[in-house]
């Protein structure tokens, strides 16, 4: 077991220091940099030389990686252009803004996608079950920029709640901090959770029908025992079984970021740091960006083995 | 069964009219109108204002605000509809300023419609063509890692992990600055085909890799091994086949992702030059406020997926045994 | 505001948001009236000119102090100067102001006098200051004296730390979301009447991102001022909300800028190149200029809320824009009869570069092609990436033709010399040339050097429309329409003073005022 685990956390940091250099060189490849996105199309040819001098962007990319990589040894990892502040300042920041998104999201996901998945499995017919899918379909067939934009809209039409930011702006707030909080994530959360639900709903409700058809339940129902009972102790643990196993994919993702969903509700999370770095080729900032993701990643990745073998321990190590 | 049937002719409905958009689009896509930006949909009409009828036939728009993009149906001379005309099954009449617009203009004064049919060509074949890619990609490598387990299992994992980490919008920045500048819209298909199929794998490989760890346990496929079946034939007819509803399943989301994703490479220069049209830029164009209050007709391309993305689901959920209540 | 500021020194950065929170905390010796483009007496007083022109001896205001209470003497005029031209920082404001090149020296007479020296005459004269934010040497100088000025005042100070002239100071910052600035005690400026400036006490800018939360935060009443202009598709719903007796709309007429064609002139650029004969000719941009219609190019890009435009001034520009300069006439026929003699039986056929995401080039680019295929002249347009956009050009890689706009940031020509004199690096058909590429552009140079070093207007005014007579007639840069520009904002803001250049109602903060409620505005 402890082998296991240390094997997984070697190539976890493996991942890391790949994902990130792979992003350097990336964002060295892309053209532009960092002088050009900040001095514009009308900079002097002096000046522009002047500003790469000042950033280092002068230095060949085997120079710039190798001071990165000494630096980041020592867990200094750089520090911002276009904002000016250290990365391991600004991404912490950004990310736990991001972890409240993604967790409320997820739960309410969570919460409604697999409960509806199961009972879309279970009946294939019904009122009900069908509109359930034909509610899925709808959203998965959205783009995140439309869903995103389409609750924007509605909340400014209904003006119930805010558009966008996390809250905090106003000088008289009723309820407090907390409550501001929560109304602001309402729309952002929303935009995050419906297709993911969605997506939930859907691979629940396929894992639920075939195990449904598995021989051992039709042989439970034969002898005679309650339909529910064998939903619920044989049938549904088999069934979380592919929901399971991108669980964890989910998660990592989720912890990214989304960039749509928090440019239009104007969240500051690390979705939109990640590509507001890229287009403005803050190469420091990249790196970081991309191993905070691999980080998440591997966290749910691991997550996700070790609930898998918890639901099914048939394919437990 | 009945379900399946609804939804293979959903599915075989846009694959004709994508391969007959010539014919069934009364434009191009490139066609435009240039006083008739986000003009609302020309609806066919048989009966006229005074209650006689008519061949189907349609109202012009005149404009009413230029700013504010207002029209205004003009009701005194209904322009009728022509059929089997110049290739086209029906069409208004375009010299009079008259254009068969049955779901409207987009900002450009281009039909919506001819635009989604189209449109349907690009986003159909790319998506589809890279489902299937990724389907292949995950299915290989997660039936490799779910069967031999252990290192090799590790590494496929993590391998898949630096794939989903990897920001693709990085690699079609970098990529674009190779290509030259002017771009040809088949290797932009096969880049994209290639880009998706690799991304979209890891989601397929965790889940089957994932079944087949644990159907490799149970009694048929230990039963098969022992019987001096080869690792590849059980893995090929016995453990793969239990993933065919996920893998279904799982396309029928990527599907849509991957027409989205399209959209957002282009945004980065990855996309298909003008004027080839694709419902993920068709979508992105009309990602605006003015789409939800005003000009509805501009978010068909998400009522098409959603047309195709139903088929695609009723087809696959069919494959379940009965239900037995 | 769309981004977050890059940080609090303006010396270091000039993006939108860092020169708005300069506009904000910060004072200029003169001020530039965004409205009237005048010049007006800020924390100087008065000036007077010497005989040959070269120095200027400036009052300052009297018992003016910084948001932190030091008093500000001409020691900090002095310290702004040396801050902004000091090397080891490389400040962005060096550039603007710079005559032929050369910095300005300054030098401290008393506490409340200053003498700037020219290096050279210069008409506009004391305008140039406008371009330079006075600067706490209180604060600053043990920085200055480091050579860490590039690395003060960044977005980690502390709030309390950043001392300024003007309105207003920042009181909070909480990164990624809003600043929330605060009325300056100490600030200078009085109102007719005597009263205290400013009006308001506190002004909170929130950072969104996408311009489509901004149109709906504006019109829903979330916020009630943004920096930037309203684009044309976004009238209808605001019209909406001005209806509803939530906004106002403020049609400030067509602006200053517009979008520019321009070819590839440098000198064997296309010398390998078949098209070597005809690309560079001013016959072909004639003819594109002759193509296009312009109305129809309004009505198209900008929805009708644009005018045609045939130079890089437009009429906005009252004070420099000369009428008599000669249109090119919309004559499809003759365009292709011009296009003809250049490249007879050719095809020709280029490739246009231009900005991926900004719609009026995406726009203007597709009408452009349309325009030009009915002339039988084919254009590969190639929107890219800002940034590679950019890179390609700034690096002299190889191109044929961009579509893009640079703004200019003043209205008065000798403010942008970048632009039109040949070495500049705003010369965008031909950036850094050394020398004068054609005999026309030579003349231009010697045109343009004249009216700068001129100290009359009207002998300047004179000069300038021969410069705009000899771009008309070549067009290194080809214009079409020009926007009208539309500012909303919400119903409790008044005494606002528009203006054309952005930000359109912010540059004058300090007379802002919100109607009787919640003293509160935000944007």
């Amino acid at each position: 077991m402890l082998a296991y685990l240390a094997r997984r956390f070697l190539f976890a940091l493996f991942l890391v220091f790949a994902v990130s250099s792979a992003s350097l060189l990336l964002v060295r490849m892309a053209p532009g940099d960092y002088a050009t996105e900040s001095l514009g199309i009308t900079a002097r040819a002096a000046t522009m030389e002047q500003t790469r001098r000042l950033y280092g962007l002068d230095r060949s990319f085997a120079q710039q990686y190798g001071h990165w990589l000494a630096r980041a040894a020592h867990f200094d990892f750089g520090r911002s252009m276009a904002y000016d502040r250290p990365v391991a300042d600004l991404i912490p920041e950004r990310a736990a803004n991001t972890a409240i998104l993604a967790v409320t999201a997820l739960f309410a996901a969570t919460a409604l996608g697999i409960p509806l998945g199961i009972i879309t499995g279970s009946r294939r017919t019904g009122l009900l079950p069908a509109v359930i899918r034909t509610v899925s379909i709808t959203l998965l067939s959205m783009p995140p920029l439309l869903t995103s934009l389409f609750l924007v809209f509605f909340a400014a039409r209904t003006g119930w709640l805010p558009l966008g930011g996390m809250g905090g702006g106003t000088a008289d707030v009723t309820g407090g901090a907390l409550v501001d909080l929560v109304r602001h994530l309402i729309v952002p959360a929303a935009a995050l959770a419906m297709p993911l639900a969605a997506m939930f709903e859907r691979l629940q409700s396929q894992a639920m029908a075939e195990t449904i058809g598995q021989p051992f339940v039709l042989a439970a129902t034969a002898r005679g025992v309650p339909r529910l009972r064998v939903v619920w102790r044989g049938a549904l643990k088999a069934a979380l079984r592919p929901v399971t196993s991108i669980y964890g994919l989910v998660v990592g993702t989720l912890l990214s970021g989304s960039f749509a969903v928090e440019m239009i509700t104007s969240w500051p999370g690390l979705g939109r740091l990640m590509l507001d770095a890229l287009r403005a080729r803050d190469v420091y900032l990249v790196a970081g960006c991309a191993a905070a993701g691999s980080v998440f990643l591997a966290a749910g990745t691991l997550l996700s083995d070790a609930a898998l073998a918890f639901v099914d321990p048939r394919a437990a190590e | 069964m009945m379900g399946r049937r609804i939804g293979i002719v959903l599915v075989a409905l846009w694959c004709v009219g994508a391969l007959g958009a010539a014919s069934f689009a009364p434009h191009t896509a490139s066609d435009h109108f240039d006083g008739l930006l986000n003009a609302p949909p020309t609806l066919p009409h048989v009966r006229d204002e005074a209650g006689a009828w008519h061949a189907p036939f349609i109202y012009r728009w005149r404009l009413v605000d230029q700013l504010e993009q207002r029209y205004q149906e003009d009701r005194t001379t209904g322009v009728p509809l022509r059929w089997l005309r110049g290739g086209h099954v029906v069409e208004g009449n375009d010299q009079a300023g008259s254009p068969l617009l049955l779901l409207g203009a987009d900002g450009f004064g281009r039909d919506v419609f001819s635009r989604l049919l189209f449109g349907a060509r690009t986003s159909l074949t790319l998506s589809i063509a890279a489902a299937f890619g990724a389907m292949m990609l995950g299915g290989a490598i997660g039936g490799i890692a779910g069967y031999a387990g252990g290192l090799t299992d590790d590494l496929l994992m993590r391998a898949s992990d630096f794939i989903i980490v990897l920001p693709a919008m990085y690699v079609a920045l970098a990529l674009r600055s190779i290509l030259p500048l002017v771009l040809e819209p088949r290797i932009v298909f096969v880049l994209l085909a290639i880009i998706f199929a690799v991304v979209g794998a890891p989601f397929i490989s965790r889940g089957v890799r994932a079944i087949v760890r644990s159907e490799g346990r149970l009694e048929y496929a230990v039963a098969a091994a022992s019987l001096g079946a080869g690792h590849w034939r059980v893995l090929g007819r016995h453990l793969l086949p239990a993933t065919r509803g996920f893998i279904a399943v799982e396309m029928t989301m990527l599907i849509p992702a991957f027409i989205v994703a399209e959209a957002t490479l282009s945004y980065v220069g990855l996309g298909f030059p003008e004027p080839i049209a694709s419902w993920g830029t068709m979508l992105r164009d009309a990602s605006d406020v003015r789409a939800f209050a005003d000009f509805p007709w501009l978010l068909s391309p998400a009522a098409a997926m959603f047309v195709l993305v139903l088929g695609l689901n009723l087809i696959v959920q069919d494959r379940r045994p009965e239900d037995w209540h | 505001m769309r981004t977050e500021p890059a940080s609090f020194n303006r010396l270091t950065r000039r993006d939108a948001s860092t020169e708005l929170v300069s506009i904000l905390t910060q004072a200029k010796l003169v001020r530039v009236n965004r409205a009237t483009q005048e010049i007006e007496p800020w924390l100087a007083t008065s000036w007077t000119r010497s005989a040959d022109g070269l120095r200027y001896t400036m009052k300052l205001r009297p018992n003016v102090a910084f948001s932190d209470g030091q008093p500000f003497t001409a020691d900090d005029v002095v310290f702004s100067f040396a801050a902004a031209y000091d090397e080891r920082s490389a400040s962005v404001l060096s550039d603007s102001l710079q005559v032929n090149g050369k910095k300005l020296t300054v030098a401290a007479v008393d506490p409340l006098t200053v003498i700037v020296t020219f290096p050279a005459p210069f008409g506009p004269g004391v305008r140039i200051l406008d371009n330079l934010p006075i600067f706490p040497k209180h604060k600053l100088q043990s920085a200055l004296d480091a050579g860490t000025l590039a690395k003060a005042w960044t977005l980690e100070t502390p709030p309390a730390e950043l001392a300024g002239l003007g309105p207003f100071v920042l009181s909070d910052y909480v990164p990624g979301q809003r600043l929330v600035f605060i009325k300056n005690p100490h600030y200078f400026m009085k109102d007719a009447a005597g009263a205290s400036l400013p009006y308001l006490d506190r002004i909170t800018a929130q950072i969104i991102p996408d311009q489509n939360a901004e149109m709906l935060a504006l019109a829903s009443g979330q916020i009630d001022l943004t920096s930037d202009a309203m684009r044309p598709e976004d009238y209808a719903p605001l019209r909406r909300a001005k209806n509803a007796g939530r906004l106002q709309l403020l049609d400030l007429g067509v602006g200053y800028d517009a979008d520019s064609l321009w070819f590839n002139l440098k000198p064997n650029a296309f010398a390998a190149d078949p098209r070597a004969s005809w690309i560079q000719r001013d016959e072909l941009r004639r003819a594109i200029s002759m193509a296009v219609d312009r109305k129809h190019f309004a009505d198209t890009v900008f929805l009708g809320a644009g005018a045609p435009v045939f130079g890089p001034e437009t009429p906005a520009n009252r004070e420099w824009f000369s009428a008599d300069v000669p249109q090119t006439p919309y004559d499809p026929a003759g365009a292709k009869a011009l296009i003809e003699s250049i490249a007879p039986g050719q095809t020709v056929r280029f490739t246009l570069l231009t900005q991926k995401g900004r719609s009026s080039l995406e726009r203007g680019s597709a009408v452009i092609r349309d325009e030009l295929q009915k002339i039988g002249v084919i254009v590969d347009v190639v929107p890219l990436d800002g940034n590679a956009l950019i890179q390609r050009f700034v690096s002299g890689a190889a191109y044929d033709a961009i579509y893009f706009r640079a703004a200019a940031t003043d209205t008065d020509p000798a403010l942008t010399p970048d632009f039109w004199f040949s070495f500049g690096s705003a010369h965008m058909w031909d950036i850094a040339e050394p020398m004068p590429a054609t005999p026309w552009e030579g003349q231009i140079d010697a045109l343009m050097a004249k009216q700068i070093a001129s100290a009359d207007l009207a002998e300047r005014k004179r000069l300038f429309a021969e410069v705009q007579k000899i771009f008309a007639e070549h067009q290194p840069a080809i214009y079409f329409a020009a926007p009208r520009v539309f500012v909303a904002a919400s119903t409790r803001v008044t005494n606002l003073a528009p203006a054309l250049i952005r930000p359109h109602l912010l540059w004058a903060p300090d007379r802002i005022a919100v109607a009787a409620g919640a003293p509160r505005a935000t944007h």
